[in-house]
């Protein structure tokens, strides 16, 4: 089941491009960074309740209800596998032999860890969904020849800064041990933030040259001109009898190889057309000096969103230097020792 | 003196051909001329176009010789992309050259390459999109317009490049009769509006005369008119090559003004010359068929309806006898292919019965009713499974698990048929388009189909060609075939086939003797079909006995003369 861009003008649709690209990597990054179920589980509702309000509940479900067994599956073999020395052991899954402990630790992570799964899966869904493919293919394509001085010292500046305070939630005892005074040490720490903020957006500003971006943006219009041609084909070669669906496995090859001449002719000639067409329309006229029509631009509510993305990082990161990362486990733990 | 375009003494040959296909092109064209290029397929109409925009040398490989000149621009040195600013070009297939999601990306893809500023790529849609007559197209995809309505895209997604020249090749080649007017129509704003250049290759004589300024003929790569368009007339038909349209003939043969291109002005000028007299004797129409045989296909109450789309056949009743030549007739989605699709079961009825050769279509896996009905796709790149000319021919032969022994000879019979058999052992990447839509007919021929389904047979070919095919029809219904074919020529239609059936919106409309169709001009115009200008002529002459079903062209010249007196 391909997951195509669904029309409309939702709260998602309405969102910037690189909005739910950014989106996508916060919630992965917040899928590591949490391992709590319940603040996991949270996260998975709150994104499901915005992205219900977008896209059809139905269509959602239907591609989410596949993935159930298999993140299930990924969740019994952390149960299985996840058993620390000093878990708290509830039973053997194989009882009589003794094999394969069951701990309160092991199903605490196993749940997590399912949440974990979905949220990721369901910000691709919802970032497919919602988001022409043209539009991310954009996000990803360089579309000036040079950025301006001003974006770019606001990008390292806000990056520096979220490095910075991740630095010091993650690191804070490395942090401690340099051998400098405290002063120095956090400027120092800054330092190397802004540094490699102005890296990351360095390589992440550069993006892809504008011919291959143009690529990914053609082939994307193309996906659904050949799945018709291919049904086409089909047709034509049911009508020149071959039996397309024979009982003998040898046949089925057979008629399969015939089926690809075709699709390979069409796919080629396809191309062609292409090039002779864009050629046509001046596409080397000149690359780097190309105008984009679909102009990216954030609103209120993507800084919103980012904003509420860093906040929720800041948060869990945070927790987990309080070493409150676990709550659920903790709770039960202690209720199970009363 | 300027001009836009200036070609010297130019050759070109494709890389690992073996001839020049153009040879020794010599032509200037002034700034706002507009030329007609003609000439029959596989004449170098194509190559001489993709020498202005560029394509040629740049692109297409092959040896150039002798200048192209661009405005002041040698196309040799220049780029296709600096050409295209100046130069813009429309191909034959809609389909083909439509790349983007959107229609508003599509038309705004040219600017957005030159550069254009952003505020005014949105005013140059807009007036490309109302110049083309498509505003409220913005979001629609491309490849779900009809054919009419992607051509007129890809003329606005040039149009909206502002270019000085635009080269259209056969724009209306691929398209239904709704979509020929949309596109003319188009074509005519576009040239007289804006005072550019317009070099127009198309077939169709009759609908692009009117139009233009000057007539370039070219065959076997070389120009062999070259004139105003009373010039070019007035030199008369070449056979095979050039011939003029059917009215323009009359006119010259009962010497009228030769750039009479209408019947209603063919009829004033003959009448007020001298008025006409009474016919005193025409032919009796020729009879529907001898349809007294067994029928071969029977629809019974048929419907269907495409997932999630209104109802494409709504209770079709029609029985096809053995024997017959039917034309299929209708809008575009009035239900012809679905119609057809049926008789082979790639549809199913999910209503009613289809009965083929005494065989339930319901229950028959299509595989074996293809056994007995051959079935050929418009486009035949589709069907195309080999490389060679004789592994295509006998595919369907070893589907089928015919003995061997017996290919040699069907292979040859059904080659003989399309006059191909000179081909047998060529690539199939060699053949061209009116060759392999020959072939795709040959490969279904080899199985000795009882009835024959053919969709559209014509599409993109030559009169020379279309005359060709609907011969070969022709024999294989003289043999015994039965043929059904969906068509949108009628004159062709009318001048070969038995019977038409015309679909309406799922429905069959009119069913009967193809004379008895075209002499009802409101079923003509209720379904969008264009009468041919012979059969336009005879109705005007109507008053003074020529029957309307004329269709003929020696026919109604014969009737000319006993009314000239």
């Amino acid at each position: 089941m391909a997951i195509e861009y669904q029309k409309g003008n939702a709260f998602l649709h309405r969102l910037d491009a690189r909005t739910k690209l950014l989106l996508f990597v916060g919630m992965t990054v917040l899928a590591i960074v949490v391992a709590d179920p319940i603040l996991m589980g949270l996260l998975f509702a709150a994104l499901y309740f915005i992205g219900t309000r977008s896209v059809d509940r139905k269509l959602l479900n239907s591609n989410l209800r596949i993935l159930i067994v298999i993140f299930l599956t990924f969740s019994l073999f952390q149960i299985i596998f996840f058993t620390f020395e000093d878990s708290y052991f509830l039973f053997y899954l194989i009882p009589f032999k003794n094999w394969i402990p069951v701990t309160v630790q092991g199903l605490i992570r196993g749940l997590a860890v399912f949440f974990r799964f979905f949220s990721v899966v369901l910000a691709v869904h919802l970032m497919l969904y919602t988001t022409p493919p043209v539009e991310l293919a954009l996000t990803i394509t360089k579309r000036e020849r040079s950025r301006r001085v001003s974006s770019e010292l606001a990008a390292t500046l806000i990056l520096g800064l979220i490095l910075f305070v991740v630095a010091h939630l993650t690191r804070a005892e490395e942090i401690q041990v340099l051998p400098f005074s405290h002063p120095i040490r956090t400027l120092l720490v800054l330092l190397a933030s802004f540094v490699s903020a102005y890296g990351i957006q360095k390589i992440a500003g550069h993006g892809l040259p504008p011919e291959m971006g143009m690529a990914l943006t053609l082939g994307f219009a193309t996906v659904g001109l050949l799945s018709k041609q291919t049904e086409i084909i089909t047709d034509a070669q049911k009508a020149r009898g071959y039996d397309v669906k024979p009982k003998n496995l040898i046949r089925r090859i057979q008629v399969l190889t015939a089926l690809l001449l075709p699709i390979f002719i069409a796919t080629l000639e396809r191309s062609q057309d292409i090039s002779v067409a864009i050629l046509s329309r001046g596409f080397d006229y000149n690359i780097d000096a190309r105008t984009y029509r679909r102009q990216l631009k954030f609103q209120a509510w993507d800084y919103v969103v980012l904003g509420t993305l860093v906040l929720l990082l800041f948060g869990s990161l945070y927790l987990n230097y309080l070493q409150l990362g676990n709550p659920t486990e903790q709770i039960i733990l202690n209720l199970l020792e009363r | 003196m300027e001009y836009d375009i200036k070609f010297e003494d130019v050759s070109f040959r494709y890389t690992g051909a073996e001839k020049d296909v153009l040879r020794g092109i010599n032509i200037k064209v002034s700034p706002g001329e507009i030329v007609l290029v003609t000439g029959p397929a596989g004449s170098g109409k194509t190559t001489f176009c993709s020498c202005i925009n560029g394509l040629i040398p740049h692109y297409h490989e092959g040896e150039l010789t002798g200048q192209v000149i661009v405005r002041s621009y040698d196309t040799r040195r220049a780029r296709i992309g600096g050409l295209a600013s100046l130069v813009g070009m429309v191909f034959q297939d809609p389909e083909s050259q439509l790349v983007t999601s959107s229609v508003i990306d599509e038309v705004a893809f040219g600017p957005e390459n030159l550069g254009v500023p952003r505020a005014e790529i949105y005013q140059r849609v807009t007036e490309a999109l109302s110049a083309t007559r498509l505003l409220g197209y913005e979001d629609r995809e491309p490849h779900n317009l009809s054919g009419g309505e992607q051509q007129a895209c890809a003329i606005a997604a040039t149009y909206s490049m502002h270019p000085e020249i635009y080269v259209m090749d056969e724009p209306l080649a691929n398209l239904d009769p709704a979509g020929r007017l949309q596109v003319l129509q188009v074509l005519i704003d576009v040239a007289k509006q804006r005072q550019k250049t317009l070099i127009i290759v198309e077939h169709s004589l009759e609908e692009v005369l009117p139009l233009v300024d000057r007539v370039l003929v070219i065959n076997e790569g070389q120009i062999i008119r070259d004139g105003t368009v009373e010039e070019v007339l007035a030199a008369g038909d070449i056979p095979r090559i050039f011939t003029r349209p059917a009215i323009v003939r009359l006119a010259d043969k009962f010497g009228l003004d030769l750039k009479t291109f209408s019947a209603d002005k063919f009829y004033t000028d003959l009448n007020a010359r001298k008025p006409l007299g009474m016919l005193d004797h025409a032919d009796e129409p020729s009879p529907a068929s001898a349809n007294s045989s067994r029928p071969i296909i029977e629809f019974q109450n048929v419907h269907y309806t495409y997932k999630g789309q209104v109802a494409a056949l709504k209770g079709v009743n029609l029985t096809i006898h053995e024997g017959e030549l039917v034309a299929i007739l209708g809008r575009n989605g009035s239900g012809k292919t679905t119609l057809a699709r049926h008789i082979i079961g790639l549809l199913q009825p999910a209503l009613g019965r289809v009965i083929v050769a005494g065989r339930d279509v319901a229950v028959t896996p299509t595989h074996e009713l293809t056994q007995e009905i051959g079935f050929c796709f418009q486009n035949p790149n589709h069907q195309i499974v080999a490389f060679k000319v004789r592994d295509e021919m006998t595919f369907g032969l070893k589907a089928h698990n015919i003995d061997p022994a017996e290919f040699d000879q069907r292979v040859h019979r059904a080659l003989d048929l399309v006059d191909m058999l000179d081909v047998i052992d060529a690539e199939i990447f060699d053949l061209g388009k009116g060759q392999k839509q020959r072939l795709a007919l040959a490969s279904v021929l080899t199985l000795n189909p009882k009835i024959l389904v053919i969709d559209e047979p014509t599409t993109g070919q030559d009169p020379q060609m279309t005359k060709e095919i609907f011969d070969v029809i022709k024999h294989l219904n003289d043999l015994g075939t039965t043929v059904l074919m969906i068509t949108h020529r009628v004159d062709y239609a009318a001048a070969y086939a038995h019977r038409a059936v015309v679909m309406k919106r799922g429905e069959v409309a009119f069913d009967g003797p193809v004379w008895e169709l075209i002499s009802n001009p409101e079923i003509m115009r209720a379904n969008a079909l264009e009468l041919p200008d012979i059969t336009k002529l005879a109705l005007q002459l109507n008053k003074h006995g020529v029957p309307p079903w004329t269709i003929k062209y020696e026919q109604l010249e014969h009737y000319l003369q006993q009314l000239v007196g």
